[in-house]
């Protein structure tokens, strides 16, 4: 039997790995796309319940997901289960690494926002002298941007701030409610502008790979999906130094595999694309492989208040209602700040905040909950965390998976400059609500764990210098020209907005240039 | 606890339409014998039976069997206490929360059953220490003054104080075991209320 060898070996399903099948196929390129994960039927696999058929009521198996803040009854097999992909840390510094295995990956789940990074981002260095810059900058990458938010159907409003570049929207007229704009006037003089939140519509339903890119990518006929592949390592041709393909198990029979293709995209997520590299051995000669691990320091509920006058049923649309967004606004001219970079806020009006906020219970809270129905005002404040050499991942020698792989070990703490952003944040927007009127029931400033953002950036860095990056500037590898890395491992800052959108830019960039030194003949 | 009956589609939408699938013939040529019954004497269409099914906590009482007998009596009176019958709608006691709460802390880490224990023997022991009998007595000033700890403002970081830590974390889990209950829903379903946070899209486990 003599297999079949593809062009570009793809590993992942997900936003990176589905954008890199949707453009490569599209050009002729045949793909293998290896899936760690099942397939999944999503008219089967999920369904609609009632909270009170599940066994343990909404609060599901008790320590089943120690470290999925996210996960609930509902969710919880969505999840990738630490039994099987176990990692590990020091007790002290706690890593909360949330994961997907299926077709599609966690695009099936995210939250949509579609931000674009700026000049603010990309040449951050120049900014404030910290760290490195982006070999590129917003202007690279921008056609790439126009591309995936059509493909996505990214709503919003322009709003002309270099902060945030405008995109290809389906523009969002929606009037903004009266506290969106009490909250905008009272942000006014902190320099806090408030725009639309801006989303993948997708076909309304569904914004993900499964959908939007790898159906088409199907369609050319170009493309294999392989599920449950679990990559042990990526293969090298000793004679040319090239990658040549990778092995994997099978997920349920550990039947071992060894796929051939002159290509290899990783698309596995951040963290999973870094350890393959390591278990592989290969693309280090920076030393940097697996370091300058970060994210977005999240606190959701950091200001919840209460607008008076939509107590007791007084609300309606016109007042309260819709989630708004307010982007960085710290910095941009300078060191403003006892720290570097910024933060935003996405916010939401019209909820009822959470009964454990109300100091009290029985009849009392039912009043109390009764009187704030749909009164209520939330926001999570989504920080810059600094990408540090001392943040890193490596392999656990001591620890394997399910399929006898190593697992990674986390090094990774937040610094003084998140500490001291995130107290900014939380005291700024809590002055900003009272000055809107709102009545400020809780505050604070308190972060999960690292990775609670599920927006874990870098450890796999693009940049123009070999010595201090893994890539250059095409998502390649300095070390091996036919090895790309299209996820966030590749960033070199995150910023504070949702990295996704970025994700899908740059590896449809990525891929556009592999496919042309295939055309070529590069490798 | 009432009982009731209700149907369940068991074999319904997910399952049946696999079964169904994996039953269905294979064409040998398109149009051939694509109408081939999937069993000898049954047609293509036929329907599969949904069977009438119950749930064992209708059908029978739950044994509580972690907590002690005055641990049990004072969770279901702190239950009470947190969450009543309210604009008839059930409260903690009626939605079967302290029983079920026995089942979860039973079913879970060590630090939370610690948590929970050492919570109730200190509610009771404080109760006697006050008023001279058990928290499962005491009336609902007494309760209120007891319950002290739950006034202070909530903040990120449990409280130290391990009476306060676990009030706490009662009212939160009281709530949520009585909100989430069939007899909630019933009830609330019954009087034109809904809960939004009632139905969810739920994952089967993957294969």
């Amino acid at each position: 039997m003599s297999p079949q060898v593809y062009d570009v070996l793809i590993i992942g399903s997900g936003a990176s790995g589905g954008m890199a099948a949707y453009t490569l196929t599209k050009k002729g390129v045949k793909c293998l796309m290896l899936e760690a994960g099942p397939a999944v039927d999503l008219q089967r696999n999920r369904g609609l319940k009632p909270v009170y058929e599940l066994p343990y009521r909404g609060f599901g198996k008790p320590g089943r997901h120690p470290h999925i803040v996210q996960a609930n009854e509902f969710n919880a097999n969505q999840w990738a289960d630490e039994a099987e992909h176990p990692y590990t840390h020091d007790p002290d510094e706690p890593y909360n690494w949330v994961r997907v295995r299926m077709v599609g990956g966690k695009s099936l789940f995210w939250a949509r926002m579609s931000f674009r990074l700026s000049d603010y981002e990309f040449k951050a260095k120049d900014h404030d002298g910290f760290g490195e810059n982006w070999p590129i900058s917003h202007a690279d990458l921008a056609p790439y941007y126009d591309r995936a938010e059509t493909i996505f159907r990214v709503s919003g409003r322009k709003e002309g701030l270099p902060q945030l570049p405008d995109g290809v929207f389906v523009e969002d007229n929606s009037p903004d409610s009266e506290a969106t704009l009490r909250i905008a006037r009272a942000g006014k003089p902190h320099g806090i502008t408030v725009t639309k939140i801006r989303r993948a519509l997708g076909n309304g339903q569904l914004a993900s790979s499964f959908n939007l890119l790898l159906p088409e990518a199907l369609e050319t006929g170009n493309l294999t999906i392989v599920p449950n592949a679990v990559v042990r390592e990526i293969t090298v041709d000793r004679n040319t130094g090239l990658v040549n393909g990778a092995h994997f198990v099978d997920r349920k029979t550990r039947r071992e595999f060894h796929a051939k293709a002159r290509a290899v995209v990783l698309g596995a997520s951040c963290l999973e694309s870094t350890r393959i590299l390591l278990n592989s051995k290969i693309a280090n000669s920076s030393g940097v492989l697996g370091h300058y691990l970060h994210d977005q320091f999240y606190i959701p509920n950091s200001v919840v208040a209460i607008v008076p006058e939509a107590r007791n049923g007084k609300g309606g649309r016109r007042l309260v209602g819709g989630a708004g967004y307010i982007p960085r606004f710290r910095n941009l001219n300078g060191k403003e700040k006892n720290f570097i970079r910024g933060y935003a806020f996405d916010f939401h009006t019209g909820s009822t905040p959470d009964a454990k906020f109300f100091p009290c219970w029985g009849e009392e809270l039912q009043k109390e909950l009764r009187s704030a129905s749909g009164a209520g005002f939330s926001a999570t404040a989504m920080g810059e965390v600094l990408p540090r050499y001392e943040n890193y991942v490596t392999i656990d020698k001591t620890k394997v998976d399910a399929w006898g792989i190593p697992v990674l070990k986390f090094k990774c703490r937040y610094t003084d400059n998140e500490f001291n952003m995130a107290k900014d944040a939380v005291e700024t927007l809590a002055e900003v609500c009272k000055s809107a009127g709102f009545e400020v029931i809780s505050r604070t400033e308190k972060m999960l764990p690292p990775g609670y953002s599920i927006h874990e950036l870098g450890t796999c860095r693009m940049g123009d210098n070999p010595k201090t990056s893994v890539l250059n500037k095409w998502n390649q590898s300095h070390d091996i020209k036919n090895l790309f890395v299209v996820d966030g491992s590749s960033f070199v800052t995150g910023g504070s907005q949702n990295p996704t959108l970025t994700i899908l830019a740059l590896s449809m960039r990525a891929s556009e240039y592999l496919a042309e030194q295939l055309r070529k003949r590069e490798f | 606890m009432r009982r009731r009956r209700f149907f369940k589609a068991i074999a319904a939408a997910p399952a049946a339409t696999a079964l169904a699938a994996q039953q269905a013939p294979r064409a040998a040529s398109p149009g051939a014998a694509s109408q081939a019954p999937a069993f000898p004497g049954m047609g293509a269409s036929a329907q599969l039976p949904k069977l009438e099914i119950s749930v064992a906590d209708d059908a029978a009482q739950p044994l509580p069997r972690f907590f002690n007998a005055a641990q049990f009596s004072t969770l279901r009176r702190l239950s009470e206490i947190l969450m009543p019958a309210m604009d008839g709608l059930p409260g903690a006691i009626e939605a079967g929360a302290p029983e079920f709460l026995d089942f979860l802390i039973g079913a879970s880490p060590a630090d939370r059953q610690e948590l929970y224990k050492k919570g109730l023997d200190l509610l009771n022991a404080q109760a006697k220490k006050q008023f001279g009998k058990a928290f499962s007595e005491v009336d609902g000033t007494q309760a209120a003054a007891l319950l002290a700890p739950l006034r202070e403002p909530w903040t990120p970081d449990p409280p130290a104080d391990p009476l306060a830590r676990f009030l706490r974390a009662a009212k939160q889990d009281v709530r949520t075991a009585t909100l989430n209950s069939r007899e909630y829903a019933t009830a609330s379903a019954a009087s034109g209320g809904r809960r939004a946070s009632a139905v969810g899209l739920y994952w089967y486990p993957l294969d």
